[in-house]
């Protein structure tokens, strides 16, 4: 047992929160019912796409995956930023959160599109300056995370990965761009196209794609509260430790 | 062209994906409010013994 440690009485007050932490239902409830929106907008609301058929229903999920996967770093980006100019850890918190969730995110991007591709191109894959890019990108925060496993606990991890996680996020630029500057063989950008915001399709197109969207826009938030928790646990079963045990 | 096996296939990628890190963080809080608990009995006992 873990109290055995203690070879004598303990003097300081002890920190732990009685208090269970709590999840947000609200938050919980309204990611529920916007999937359930969603779930209906693709299967049954949006028409059958005329070329592609029953498959391109894949992007009401491969796009918002997209989206939320380059927020997810772009939070890093900012988290990271304001980590090394305040040097406070809640930003790192934030940082390693919303890189984990956008791991997460990228990894589905990487497979819904070759799911998708397969049927379309008749190829899995192609090494396609997005799609290239775009694995770059899955490799960055993949090894943003191993840094931070690999390493010991410290100002100088945060650091490092604070590094990586802004250096990282200047491949989303390129992404973007990827299929305007060259000849790509990945769909060109129809919701921000020359034509306007949303007129590269049809509007019960455009309408699915904002609920599915704002689905996954939640789920992050969902993803994010419940990540976050995790890290502040972490670090109070920590501080206990150092606190009540180690310095006996 | 129909292709619903592609479309099925990705749903279940999805899914798996989302409710398998869910899963794991839930897991994960599991096991530190676990050490949160043990850590606090173990504190308590100490200064019981005071």
């Amino acid at each position: 047992m873990i109290w055995t440690l203690l070879k004598r009485p303990l003097k300081r007050e002890l920190k732990v929160s009685d208090e269970k932490k709590q999840d947000s239902p609200i938050l919980i409830w309204l990611t529920v019912v916007a999937f359930l929106a969603a779930m209906i907008a693709i299967f049954i609301y949006v028409p059958t796409e005329q070329t592609e058929g029953a498959v391109q229903r894949i992007m009401y999920f491969h796009i918002p995956a997209a989206w939320l996967a380059f927020f997810s770093f772009f939070i890093v980006f900012l988290s990271s930023i304001l980590f090394l100019w305040k040097k406070e850890r809640e930003w790192d918190i934030y940082a390693l959160a919303s890189a984990e969730i956008g791991v997460i995110f990228c990894s589905l991007v990487l497979i819904t599109g070759p799911i998708w591709a397969r049927p379309i191109w008749g190829v899995w894959w192609m090494w396609d300056a997005r799609l290239t890019s775009t694995l770059i990108l899955w490799l960055i925060y993949v090894s943003y995370l191993m840094l931070r496993a690999q390493t010991d606990a410290g100002s100088m991890r945060a650091r490092l990965a604070a590094v990586l996680g802004i250096v990282g996020f200047l491949d989303i630029p390129f992404i973007h761009f990827s299929v305007l500057w060259w000849n790509s063989v990945h769909p060109q950008p129809k919701m921000i196209s020359e034509e306007g915001l949303g007129k590269g399709m049809d509007p019960s197109m455009v309408a699915t794609l904002m609920i599915s969207l704002g689905a996954f826009t939640l789920l992050y938030l969902v993803f994010m509260g419940q990540r976050i928790q995790v890290e502040k646990m972490r670090d109070e079963v920590e501080q206990l430790k150092k606190d009540h045990l180690y310095s006996r | 062209m129909n292709n619903m096996g592609y479309l099925f296939a990705a749903n279940l990628f999805v899914w798996g994906g989302v409710f398998y890190y869910l899963f794991r963080i839930k897991k994960h809080q599991r096991s530190l409010q676990n050490d949160l608990d043990l850590i606090k009995e173990a504190v308590e006992k100490g200064t019981e013994g005071e």
